[in-house]
Order: structure tokens, then sequence, then C-alpha cells
């Protein structure tokens, strides 16, 4: 029987090049795919997926959060986490949120096919970095990881996240309740007790903490090219 | 006659979507694949594409640095960006660099055939994430 795996990427481009990938590899198939992470859990329910690869930052509903909802709906489901970048805080997420695999979008096309191997054979699989901050977590019983924590936040409940993602996205509080079937008023009140927790007094606070904590992700600009600056360093 | 095309990202997965999509046009070859700017220069002086298709964020040489290169280097080369910056202003400066098309990477499947058929011909083709494909002779 085939193994089938659900692809969740806003990208269709990306989902094009993963599914050329996984294809290749005889005994797959790529059974669905998602634009976001909201139609990533409607989709893993339908299809019932063998394994389920999510980017991170996807609109909507980002990918720690999907990987959350998708194991809240049943434990079983295996999750792999694409992601642009391996910072301490990300990786500490993705393990939290449940993943059983974290892939690097850079390496994608080296580690993927790896990756889902390993979670085919009840395995789990991550990149070296990821073993390496496991193990230093491990070895000094959570020292290391927590060291240098800045001071935690309150803990925003899981459809407190799903509607700051929306917000800091420039959704109004009725869109963001259309989107997800709560009347405005019910959104309104959210959106009051995650302003009230965070202590934020406006939605640019609330930009600042979704980019900060992963909820959305913004690419900037590269920088400038070099420009010549004269003869050289001098000494002072 | 076959459009020789030269892919430019620095994702390998991004190049294989790329790749899926142009390879379905008959009388298009993606001929070589550069992982960043320098390498583009070097592959573009080697390979003499067609057309390019450039990322604009990449590692040692970004796509904008490397366009001006090749407008030097290769002038009957026409580069297109495919980029994630939905952005007026870096379309602007893509197009100031010599570019001749400008595709936002989440529209790629929609605009990418378009895009290549139109810079092919030596035309202007720009298209923003929430605006009209914009098509210039």
């Amino acid at each position: 029987m085939k193994l089938r795996i659900l692809l969740a990427d806003d990208h269709e481009i990306v989902r094009r090049g993963l599914r050329a990938l996984l294809e290749k590899h005889e005994g797959w198939e790529v059974c669905g795919e998602a634009s976001d992470g909201r139609e990533a859990v409607e989709k893993a329910l339908q299809l019932n997926p063998d394994v389920v690869i999510v980017d991170i930052g996807m609109p909507n509903l980002n990918g720690l959060d999907t990987t959350r909802q998708l194991l809240q709906h049943d434990p079983h489901f295996k999750v792999i986490v694409l992601t642009i970048t391996d910072s301490d805080q990300v990786i500490r997420e993705a393990l939290d949120a449940g993943a059983r695999g974290f892939v690097l979008k850079s390496d994608a096309a080296r580690d993927l096919v790896s990756a889902v191997e390993a979670l085919q054979n009840k395995r789990m699989f991550f990149t070296p970095r990821v073993n390496d901050l496991v193990l230093a977590g491990f070895l000094e019983k959570g020292q290391t990881v927590s060291r240098n924590e800045a001071p935690k936040l309150p803990t925003l409940t899981a459809r407190e996240r799903e509607i700051t993602q929306l917000l800091a996205e420039g959704n109004s509080s009725k869109e963001v309740a259309s989107l997800l079937n709560l009347s405005t008023k019910t959104v309104e009140t959210h959106r009051s007790n995650i302003m009230r927790k965070l202590s934020f007094h406006s939605i640019r606070d609330l930009v600042v903490y979704a980019i900060k904590n992963n909820l959305i992700q913004i690419e900037l600009p590269p920088p400038p090219p070099k420009t010549p600056t004269g003869p050289g360093p001098t000494a002072a | 006659m076959t459009i020789r095309i030269l892919l430019v990202d620095d994702h390998p997965i991004v190049r294989q979507g790329l790749k899926t999509l142009l390879e379905g046009h008959s009388d298009w070859e993606v001929i070589g694949e550069a992982s960043d700017g320098a390498e583009a220069v070097e592959k573009a002086k080697d390979l003499s594409p067609d057309v390019m298709v450039l990322d604009v964020t990449m590692p040692r040489m970004n796509g904008l640095e490397a366009c001006r290169v090749l407008r030097q280097e290769c002038p009957a080369l026409e580069i297109l960006f495919v980029t994630q910056h939905d952005s007026p202003q870096m379309m602007r400066e893509a197009l100031e660099a010599g570019a001749r098309g400008y595709v936002v990477k989440s529209n790629a499947a929609r605009d990418l055939l378009a895009a290549v058929d139109a810079v092919s011909q030596h035309r202007v083709f720009t298209a923003l994430k929430g605006s009209n494909v914009a098509e210039l002779r």
C-alpha cells in the first residue's frame, strides 16, 4: 500500500517542487495539497494521510499552530515542519507543537526524502542543529535551553494565537470573525483578552509580537550593494 | 525555435517547482540552474541562455546585483525576476537594474508561463500579487 502524503505550503511553486521530489520515490503518493494551515487541517481530516508536510510560514494559520491543531484532532498524525530558519526558538516551538520531523527549506531537496523515510519507519528526523539543541538541553537538564530566554509572556490559547496571527496579517475583527465562523463580538472579546494578557495598547505591538513569535514571517529586502568608499580603512 | 532558460534560485526545491512548470511547454528548455547571483553570471556566460528566471534574495550576490552585471556582460539575455517581494519599489528597482519582467513567487504558477513568453519576445511583463498583469511592448 502506498504511503500517502499531504503537502501544505502557500507557494504553489514550492508544492510543485516538493511533489516532484516525493513522487520520484516508489511507493509514495501526494494525496493532497493545501495552501494554508486551515486548509491543511481540513484536508488532513478528510484524507487521513500517513505524513503531513507543513510549511511554518503560512497565512491564516501558521505551520506550528497547524501542527498543534492536527495533533489535537488525532495524535497519530505524523507531521514534518518545513522552515526557512532553524533558530533555537523555532526548533523549540516545533518540538513543543509535536512535529516529528524538522527540515530546512533550503535543504529540502536533500533531507525531505530521508525525513519521510524516517517517519515511515516510526522514527523522527531532525537537522543536526536540532539534535545538538535537544542533546544540550537533555545533558544540562534544560538549563542550557532556558538560560538565555527572555522573561516569558503570558501564554495565549490556541484560539488567541490564531486570532493574533489573523489580526497581525491585517484582517479586521469582522474579517477574522468571518474566517473563523465566529461572531464579531466574540472576536473582539478575544482581541481585548489578547491585548490585556500581553499588556499591549496598539495593533503595532501585536504585529511585532507576531513576528517575534513566528506567527507571521516577513522577508526583508536584500541589502544595498556595497559602494566603494575611498582608499580603504585608515588608522585612528 | 526553442527558448533556452537558466533558472536561478537558492532553494533547489523552488528550482524544481519552476522547472516542472516550464518544462510543460514543449518549445522551452531549462538548460541550467544556479543557486546564487555569482553562479548565475558564470553560467550565463558559459551557456548563453535566451531567458534567465532570477530570484532577488540569494547568498553571495543577490539578484539585483547579478542583473546589473549581466546587463553589461550578456546584453542579449532577457531577465525575468521571480521573487517573494510583492513590492512596487522592488519591482521598480528590478526594472531599473535591467530586467524585462517581474513576477511574485506566490503567483508564479499563474504568471510564469505568460511572463517567459513575453520576455522571450522582448516585451515587458510585470505582475504584483494584488494587481493586474501589465504587459508592455
